[in-house]
Parts: structure tokens; C-alpha cells; sequence
């Protein structure tokens, strides 16, 4: 990639950090770090971004504006209703009580599969090309959990190892299946990320996780039951330098 | 952050509010370039979200939503006024020039939003969504319904105009000031 190349890509680039994990990025960046003259220009670019974002953000709308949007949406319409026909309506309850029956009948199999889905669904974000931002970015592992305890989403609890002792990268509140999980990142000292999802161990109690790291589509995975939550780990560094910080 | 936008199965209209309603009206600020149309474009925009919350099936597109509702309704109000159009010829913006650091730590928002809004129509869609939103260059797409390499170049071409638009403005400002050192020498 040609510097001009790489500029054309970072001009982009948001000055608060949230496209830090897109992986568009990666290459640009990656150049950025060892060609002295386009970090010269990045570190500008970022700069004349900060200031400018800023500048913006001091511009306050009018001090009534928020209660009159609010008396706006007070004032919406009702969701308009359709009037059910009797037999559509038995229909309908016919329906709804052979759905409870074979869910109620088909949940123990289902957990299984749950804790499959959950993780995939954790990966598939984690490897999309746009990788979902994260709420808060901070390098502060306590100031991630005040927010996620602030947004109700379950706190990485006591782990073992020295984890709790890297940087962050930020964190993320997220729902799955109508449950609340929690996300947080942390910065390996190789620079790669290692993250961390946490859910209510309620959602799948009677599911018995590997105790060991897997490994599934270039991943390094592991699940831990700690303090009545389930414990996702997730990262692409080695399992050596993994080892170093999760018992 | 998406998670407080659900109650139930319910949009928490009130938490949405709160979240975007500010850099909504930045946003229409910088389209409409006056506070009232502004307040009421960003109104519009919620109260358009409260009756049709029922249509967006993702939460996470909230924001995009947003933000493509209010430029549409900024448009449509356009289209009402077009029947007494108001032209401007600006004159043509090279490229390259750099305002420093200093310089631009010293200007106010006002100025930094007048620069925005003197940016080529082509362009300052991408850079205001960029600057005002915080909306990510796939956001911008979105938003805008348009390619993501466009967005990219629009974003670039936006940018060197509004560092030339600053510049000029840093020096029309430097012009109004009457260097006090170069008084003292005269004195002396």
C-alpha cells in the first residue's frame, strides 16, 4: 500500500478511536506505525480531527429542546390494532398452546445448541468486518465495569491470573436471546486483544463447558464458571502468551 | 449503549432522546444554518421515530436512522422552499492548505461550523455525519446511500476543503489584529 493510499483510508478514521479493531484499518495503520512520514501526517490528521470534533461537540442546542422532544413522542399515536376474527383468534390460541408444549418439551435439548449459538454469535461479531463499536473506550478495567454496572450488564467477576491487571481496550453492553452479556476487551502486551464475555450462568446452567481452550476458526475459546457467571474468553494471540494471564 | 434502547420489546423513545438528541441538532445546525429550523428538524426527526419505531427491526440502525430521517426532512422542507431559491457563487477551494494546531485551538465552534457549512454540498454531507454524528464511513454509506470508496472520497476531498476554508478563516482574523510588538519598535 502507498502512503497515499493509506492517507486515503485513515482520513476516515474517527478521531475518538471507536474504528480501532475494524479491520480495514489494520493495514493502514500497521504502515502508519513505521513510515515516520505518514505518522507525521496521521498524527496531524488526528489532531485537526480531535480539535474540530470538539469544537462541535461545545455547540448545546437550545435548553428546552430535549423536554419538547419529549412532550413530541408523549404525544404519538396509538399502535393501530386490527380487529381479530373469532375463528382466527382460536386459531391463533391453537397455535400458541402447540408452541409452549414443544418448547417446554424440547428445552433441555435446546441449551446445548444455546451455548453453541451464543457462541457462535459472539464470534461472528468479533470476525465481521465491521466490528461493532465499542461503548466506551478506555484503557481503565475499572471505569469499563462501572459503565457496564451502570448500563445493569453483568461485570467481569474475580478471576484468577493476572487478567484483571492488563489494559483495556474498552467494553461493550450487548443483548443475546433477550439476555443481557457484557463484553470487555483487554490489550495483550503482543498488541493483540483478548475479550472477555460475560452472561448470567442462568442461561445455560445445565450445560457442562469444556474447561479447556479450543480452537475454532483461528480463535482460541474458553468458557469458566465463576461467581454465578458464565465466562466467555476469546482472543487470536498464542495460547503461550494467553496461559500467561487466564488460569 | 443499544441495550438501554429496549424496554421489553419496546424502544425506550426517551433514552434514544437523550442519547442522539444533541448531535441531531448539530447536525440540522449545520444544515439548516438556523437554531430555530434546527430545533425543529431535530424534533421532527423523534417524533417521525415515535410513530414509526415499529418499523426498525434492528436497534443497532437507530443512530443511522436518525440521521437519514432528519437529512430528509431538512430536504423535504428544501424542496418546499425551492420556489424561491437562493444562489451563491463561492469561489473555487485548492487544496493543501494547512491551518496549524494553535491556530486552530483559537477559533470558536461558530467559525468551525460556518467553515463546515461553506464546504461544497458534494462533500460536506460525509464530513458533517463524520464530524457531528461521530457516524463510522459505513454509517456514512448508509446514511447517505451511497458507495463506501465514495464516502472515502468525499471524506478526503471535505477535509482538505475545510482545512482551506479554516486557514482562510485564521488569516482573515490574523489581518484584524494589530501586532503589538511591532508597535513597541515603532515607539522605540
Amino acid at each position: 500500500m502507498t502512503n497515499e493510499a493509506a492517507k486515503f483510508l485513515l482520513n476516515t478514521y474517527r478521531p475518538n478511536g471507536a474504528d480501532a479493531q475494524d479491520p480495514v484499518f489494520r493495514a493502514a495503520l500497521d504502515q502508519a506505525a513505521h513510515d515516520p512520514e505518514l505518522a507525521t501526517w496521521f498524527k496531524e490528521q488526528r489532531s485537526f480531527d480531535s480539535q474540530i470534533a470538539a469544537k462541535l461537540a461545545g455547540i448545546q442546542p437550545p435548553p428546552h429542546l430535549y423536554s419538547a422532544i419529549l412532550a413530541g413522542i408523549a404525544t404519538r399515536l396509538p399502535a393501530r390494532r386490527f380487529p381479530m376474527r373469532p375463528i382466527l383468534a382460536l386459531a391463533a390460541m391453537l397455535i400458541l398452546c402447540g408452541t409452549i408444549l414443544v418448547t417446554f418439551f424440547v428445552e433441555h435439548l435446546s441449551r446445548t445448541a444455546s451455548l453453541e449459538a451464543y457462541q457462535k454469535a459472539n464470534l461472528t461479531m468479533l470476525s465481521a468486518p465491521s466490528w461493532p463499536q465499542l461503548d466506551l473506550v478506555t484503557d481503565d478495567f475499572s471505569r469499563t465495569q462501572e459503565y457496564l454496572a451502570s448500563m445493569k450488564a453483568p461485570r467481569v467477576p474475580d478471576l484468577p491470573g493476572a487478567l484483571l491487571n492488563l489494559p483495556t481496550a474498552g467494553c461493550k453492553a450487548l443483548y443475546w436471546n433477550n439476555q443481557m452479556l457484557s463484553l470487555t476487551c483487554f490489550r495483550l502486551p503482543d498488541g493483540e486483544l483478548l475479550h472477555v464475555f460475560v452472561i448470567d450462568e442462568e442461561a445455560f446452567k445445565s450445560v457442562n463447558p469444556a474447561a479447556d481452550f479450543k480452537e475454532m476458526d483461528g480463535w482460541h475459546v474458553k468458557f469458566e464458571r465463576c461467581n454465578g457467571m458464565l465466562v466467555m474468553f476469546v482472543s487470536r494471540a498464542p495460547m503461550v502468551e494467553i496461559k500467561k494471564y487466564i488460569l | 449503549m443499544i441495550g438501554q434502547f429496549i424496554v421489553g420489546h419496546e424502544f425506550n423513545l426517551e433514552a434514544i432522546a437523550a442519547r442522539y438528541y444533541a448531535p441531531l441538532y448539530r447536525f440540522a445546525l449545520s444544515l439548516a444554518k438556523n437554531e430555530v429550523e434546527a430545533g425543529d428538524l431535530t424534533q421532527q426527526t423523534f417524533f417521525v421515530l415515535a410513530q414509526r419505531s415499529h418499523q426498525i427491526r434492528d436497534i443497532s440502525k437507530v443512530k443511522c436512522w436518525l440521521f437519514t430521517t432528519l437529512r430528509r426532512e431538512f430536504l423535504r422542507t428544501l424542496r418546499v422552499q425551492s420556489a424561491h431559491p437562493h444562489v451563491e457563487f463561492k469561489p473555487e477551494i485548492h487544496d493543501s492548505q494547512t491551518v496549524s494546531a494553535d491556530a486552530l485551538r483559537a477559533l470558536d465552534a461558530k467559525t468551525v461550523l460556518e467553515a463546515l457549512t461553506e464546504v461544497e454540498p458534494t462533500y460536506r454531507a460525509a464530513v458533517e455525519l463524520f464530524y457531528l454524528g461521530e457516524l463510522s464511513y459505513r454509517e456514512i454509506s448508509e446514511t447517505l446511500d451511497i458507495p463506501i470508496g465514495t464516502v472515502m472520497s468525499r471524506l478526503s476531498r471535505g477535509k482538505e476543503q475545510l482545512k482551506a476554508l479554516l486557514a482562510a478563516a485564521v488569516s482573515e482574523r490574523s489581518q484584524k489584529i494589530i501586532p503589538l510588538k511591532h508597535d513597541e519598535e515603532a515607539e522605540q
